[in-house]
């Protein structure tokens, strides 16, 4: 259970790092 | 497999760059995130291999459901089609063949156990080319998909921050934590600690 809260833990932190990264918006392809 | 899969999701951000990272990152994981409750609820569950000490890719995975071919084609659909909604189609599609790539990941170092239909319908022949017998081979393998995924996100991610300083110690920051937190999962993984 620690091992599932830890990759949870991990995808949160590197989410939030990468979001401040001026990647396009994901919205930028709908149709 | 675990390592493996987060390397590949980073690596299809590189590509993909407008499908947010935790996103792929969820989507290869989708398959084992809804075999959670399903194993909780001992639907689906694991038993030690045969003659195989416990440890890392000592484990049968009797995923019935999750891990059959027609089972991750459904799962990796729809969750490919809840993300098309806010996200638009090629983002959608992005989602579902990340998600789908955890089931082909699965086939390389799995021994037989993933089932072509759910429940193993028609007792077809069950798929896996085994790899984790070879358990350090199939480590280096996991590493190399990692550092390489990390590399190429690092790369795109520079690409997009241009010669701002602040911006490209932001990318290298985070292609830092994909490679540190991999490895950690990678060593837990194969040391069997955090359960």
């Amino acid at each position: 259970m620690q091992f599932i809260i830890g990759m949870l833990l991990f995808v949160v932190v590197l989410g939030i790092v990468d979001s401040r990264l001026p990647w396009p918006s994901p919205k930028g392809d709908r149709n | 497999m675990i390592t493996g899969h987060f390397g590949l999701a980073a690596g299809v951000k590189s590509k993909a760059p407008q499908v947010p990272l935790w996103a792929l990152m969820f989507a290869t994981v989708w398959l084992d995130i809804i075999f959670v409750p399903l194993f909780l609820a001992a639907i689906e569950t694991l038993s030690a291999a045969p003659g195989v000490p416990p440890g890392y890719g000592g484990a049968i995975i009797h995923a019935d459901y999750t891990h059959s071919l027609i089972g991750a084609l459904i799962l990796s659909a729809l969750l490919g089609w809840l993300a098309s909604i806010p996200w638009g189609r090629f983002s959608g599609m992005v989602i579902g063949l990340v998600s789908f790539s955890h089931w082909l990941l699965d086939l390389i170092v799995h021994r037989p156990d993933l089932p072509i239909l759910p429940r193993n319908l028609f007792g077809l022949q069950r798929l896996g080319f085994g790899l984790w017998r070879f358990p350090a081979a199939s480590a280096v393998v996991e590493l190399a998909i990692l550092l390489a995924g990390a590399w190429l996100y690092w790369r795109a991610a520079l690409r997009v921050t241009g010669e701002r300083r602040r911006g490209r110690n932001l990318a290298t920051l985070s292609a830092a934590l994909i490679s540190v937190f991999g490895i950690i999962i990678l060593t837990l993984d194969i040391t069997g600690i955090g359960g």
